[in-house]
Formats: structure tokens, sequence, C-alpha cells
């Protein structure tokens, strides 16, 4: 599978304040995007991943480094056409309605006025905005206007979908619903290229994911890889009173009861045969789950080591 | 259609885009209407002016309708101008726009021309105001009028073109001293030359020319009471010939063409962050 998005060297430096102090807002970053992929890039807020998306799309210029979007050079206009792109909080001209914001997208990548008005129903339907496609868009919360934003960056059937924080204000079902969205849109062939940090998000929708922090890009690949194999412990759900749990021989594990329900975390040394045998005899056991590393504490872990060596 | 008239044709096509955004944008905004309803009450007042000139009625409309085109369509271009990348910029509206297939120069051409749209259609508002007042007036709205308005019009594209000059890179409040002072300079050209010809100075002598020489004649634009080629002209009596109003289109054309270039020049650098 050929690259949609090839980053090499990026890097992008800044002059803030008084003392025109040089600021490294993206360091050195290389990654690829495959075709096809839904790739999350991942990292806290100010890690770089607002600037290195600014840089794929042309919105700033790179101190050094390259960007090459389906085998183009950037900065390129005609490889534009073929992205689509949501910007972070979203910013739009807030006297236009979603209909007359799609119209406009539409209009910017060429199409014609038939293609515009029926993509744009289509699409104001999918997001969930048909029934209030025709008001001004001031009159929106930041959750209808997340939804116009995804419109207007699907309109012209883009083959790259780049989306800044996707999910940022959306209650649950908006957020099931975007990514429902970016599903759909891998089905179709699309590449989908969104960053963001709400965790579960990423582990539920991305093949491959890259964490950035402090502008530099500590780890790319798919989830399950960099989660790894390893069973850090096993977590027991048991069906037990207070006395059948003091029959079971624990030596000092983390313990958990909600209601007739107990989980008993379980260390990664630990006899776990050996314990299902004993519980067998004094309890139900309901559930027996190995715990592994999440991503969300992969991601802390970066963060963490990354805030120490700064 | 070649590749190279297919590209000029999209090209257009995404102007137009913008422009049709931006002239949207302009008659959804309540402070044109505020504008407007003032140049109204200004015409109105005319009539009481010209009630207390001593039978100069038609005089005082005339020269209060034409100063409401010149200076409230100045004013309305400086509004709408001195913000109009600037607030792009800063609301970050413009992030979803260039990340399209949109160059930055098609941007700023057509953030312009969706403003002279609406700067036209206000001028012409103006003008049915100032008819209907030279109307009641029982003086008619033609000749030498029409050409002043058409005169004023082309001043205030060209006051609208240096304030997007400005927007490209400074702040609403600093663009709108900028061009404040261009448009006052411009207007008092026949000064500066006079003050270039006879100051003893050598330093005012240059701060003129230089000024001459770089700024636009806006002067050429109001030139009644005026003269043009030796003769006196008044919007009142003789006034310039319309080839006068076609060569003043053509300045005012190359005007905005190179304050255009110059917009677009240094937007095409900035970073959007």
């Amino acid at each position: 599978m050929s690259a949609a998005i090839v980053i090499e060297g990026l890097t992008k430096r800044y002059r803030a304040g008084l003392r025109m102090r040089t600021v490294n807002a993206v360091a050195s970053a290389s990654f690829e995007v495959k075709r096809g992929e839904v790739f999350g890039f991942v990292g806290p807020n100010g890690a770089g991943k607002t600037t290195t998306i600014r840089a794929i799309l042309g919105l700033i210029r790179p101190t050094s480094g390259s960007i090459t979007v389906l085998g183009t050079r950037m900065p390129d206009r005609a490889v534009r056409a073929k992205i689509g792109f949501l910007p972070e909080s979203p910013y739009f001209y807030d006297y236009l309605s979603a209909r007359e914001l799609v119209d406009l997208a539409g209009r910017l990548a060429g199409l014609g006025r038939a293609e515009r008005r029926r993509r744009g129903d289509v699409l104001l339907e999918r997001v969930g905005l048909a029934r209030d496609a025709d008001r001004p868009m001031r009159k929106y919360s930041k959750g209808m206007l997340q939804r116009a934003g995804l419109a207007q960056a699907l309109v012209h059937e883009p083959e790259v979908v780049i989306l800044d924080e996707p999910m940022s204000g959306l209650d649950p079902v908006g957020r099931k619903d975007v990514r429902d969205i970016i599903l759909e849109l891998r089905d179709a062939g699309r590449t989908v290229f969104f960053s963001t940090h709400i965790i579960p998000d990423v582990e539920a929708i991305c093949d491959r994911v890259g964490f950035i922090v402090g502008g530099r890009v500590v780890d790319v690949g798919p989830v399950a890889d960099l989660l790894g194999a390893k069973v850090l412990g096993t977590d027991v759900v048991l069906r037990a009173d207070d006395a059948a749990l003091a029959a079971l021989p624990l030596t000092g594990e983390r313990t958990r009861r909600v209601g007739d329900l107990v989980t008993v975390a379980l260390g990664a040394d630990a006899d776990v045969g050996g314990f299902l045998r004993v519980a067998a005899a004094q309890t139900m056991i309901v559930s027996v789950t190995p715990r592994k590393e999440s991503l969300e504490e992969l991601f802390l872990r970066w963060t963490t080591s990354e805030e120490k060596s700064a | 259609m070649t590749p190279l008239a297919a590209r000029a044709t999209a090209s257009c096509l995404r102007v137009y885009a913008v422009g049709l955004n931006t002239f949207r944008e302009a008659i959804r905004n309540k402070v044109l209407y505020g504008i407007l309803a003032v140049v109204v009450g200004v015409n109105l007042f005319a009539l009481v002016l010209g009630e207390m000139s001593l039978s100069e009625e038609a005089r005082v409309a005339r020269d209060v309708g034409l100063a409401g085109v010149s200076l409230f369509g100045a004013i309305t271009a400086i509004v709408l101008g001195v913000s109009l990348l600037h607030t792009e910029v800063q609301k970050r509206t413009i992030h979803a726009m260039i990340a399209k297939p949109l160059g930055r120069p098609e941007f700023v051409v057509g953030k312009y021309l969706g403003m002279a749209a609406t700067l036209t259609l206000l001028v012409a508002c103006f003008a049915v105001a100032l008819a209907g007042l030279l109307h009641l007036q029982g003086v008619p709205f033609a000749g030498a009028v029409v050409k002043a308005v058409v005169l004023g019009w082309l001043e205030v594209l060209v006051v609208a073109g240096i304030a997007v000059l400005f927007s490209a890179f400074s702040t609403p409040f600093l663009s709108g001293i900028f061009t404040l002072a261009i448009f006052f300079i411009g207007r008092v050209t026949p000064e500066l030359r006079h003050a270039a010809a006879r100051a003893r100075d050598e330093w005012i002598r240059r701060v003129a020319e230089g000024a001459l020489a770089i700024l636009p004649d806006l002067d050429v634009f109001a030139i009644s009471g005026g003269e043009h080629q030796g003769v006196p002209v008044s919007v009142h009596a003789d006034f310039v010939p319309w080839s006068y109003v076609g060569d003043a289109a053509v300045y005012a054309g190359a005007w905005i063409v190179l304050l255009l270039i110059g917009a677009a020049l240094v937007f095409s650098r900035r970073d959007f962050t």
C-alpha cells in the first residue's frame, strides 16, 4: 500500500514573545500515512498536531523538511483539490447557512451547480443537519458547526480527509456519528488523517497511530504493535460474598467490590490457574481478562517522559 | 478548450465564488444599512440647507449629494476594506478556504471584487438618493452630475484597494489610519505640487515630490472646482468631457491592479496560525 502522506524532517520554528524567543512547534517530524487507512495523530494540547496539519495544507510554511501528498510535493494546488479539511474548532462564515457553506466549498472545488446541490443535500442529511441547513451558522451549537464543517470537507469527495480534532465539543451521539463517518470513508477507500487527544476514539477506529509530544513524533505504528503483547496482569471478576472472598488465597492483591461483584487485580507473576481453581470452588467466576497497557497509559507515559526530558 | 483556457476559467470561477461570498457578507452586515440611512439623511439635510441658501438650492443639492458619494463612499470603503483580509486571518475563516484548491492571489482578488460590488451597489444607492434630491429641487440628474458620480465611484474603488493592501498585513485600526492618511494626502495633490515647486526648504520639496511619486492622485477624481488643461471646471457649469472620465478610469484601474498585486504578494508570504 503506497503512502498518501509522507512527512520527512518537518520542522516549524516560530519567534514568540517580546524577546523573540525561538519556539520549535514541530521538530524533525517524520512519518507516513498509508493510502486507505485511518491514522490517528495523537498528542497533548500544544504538542504540534495542528501545526503539522497546517503545514500539510500550506497554511504555514515549514522551516525545513518536506511534505508529499498523493505522490506530489506540497504545496500544490491541484493536490489540495483531492484533500478535504475540517479545521480545529470550526471557524466558518457565521452569516452563511450550512447549505451555503457547502455550496461555497463545492464552488471552490470546481463542482457544477447540480452536483453541488445533489452532494450538499446528501451530506447535510448524512451529518444530521438537513433540518437546520438553511439557518445562519451563527445560531449553531459547536456540535452543529462541527457537522457543517465535515460536510464542507467532504463535498468534493476527497481522496485524503484531514480532520483536526473532529470529536472535540461533540456529545457522545455526535462523537459516534463522526466515528461512523470516518469508518465509512475508510470503507470507501479514502485515507483519513485525524488529530485528537481523545484516546478511546483512537482505539476504536484507527489502523495506525502517531504520537507527537513537544513537537517530536515519538512513536508511530499499528495500535496493537504499540501496545505490545506483554500482559501486565489479570483482572478476575467474581460473584462472592465477604465470607467467600475471605477464603480466597489473596496476598495483597487489589480488590474492588460493586454490589455482589468483586474484581480482583492479579499481578503479572501471579499463579492465575491456581487462583482460579480455588475461586471456582468458593465463588462464581464471571470473567477473566488479561490486563495490557492501554493506549491511554502509553500516551501518558510518553507525555510524562517528554515533560521530564524537557 | 485549451488547458490554459480551462485553468483560467476555473480560476475565474474560484474568484467569483470568493467575491460572491464577500458580497453576501457585506449585504448581511447591518452597518452598511446604517451608512445608507446616514447618506439619505444628509441628502434630506441638503434640502434644509438649500432653503437657507438664497436661491442656490441646486448648487447646495449637487455639492452635498456629491460630497456624500465621495465622503461616505470612501468611509465605507475604508470600514469594509481594512478588515477584509485581517478578519479572515484573525477569525481563522481563511483556513477552510485556503485548504481548497484556491490560490491566495485568487482569494485577495475575489475579496476585493466582492467588496467592489458592494461599494458599487452603495454608490448606486447614493446616486439614486442624489437624483431624488435634485428632482425635488427641479434640477436634472444628467451630464456633469453623472460624470462626477462616476469619478467619485472610481475614487472609492481606489481607496478600497489601498485599504485592502494594508489589511493584508496590518490591524484594522492601523490600516484605517494609514488609508485615511493616504486618502487625505491624495486629495491635496495640487497643494503638494505647489509645495514642491515653491518650497524653500529642500526636505519639504523632497517630501512633497516623494509623496506625489508614490501615492495615488485622488484629486483626479474630485476635479470639480479645479482645472482641466488650464480651464476651470465645475459640476455647476462646464465640466470635464467623458474622455477625461475614461482616462480617470484607466488611472484608477492601474492603481487598483498595483495595489492588489502588492496585497497578494504580502498575503502569499504569510503564515496562517
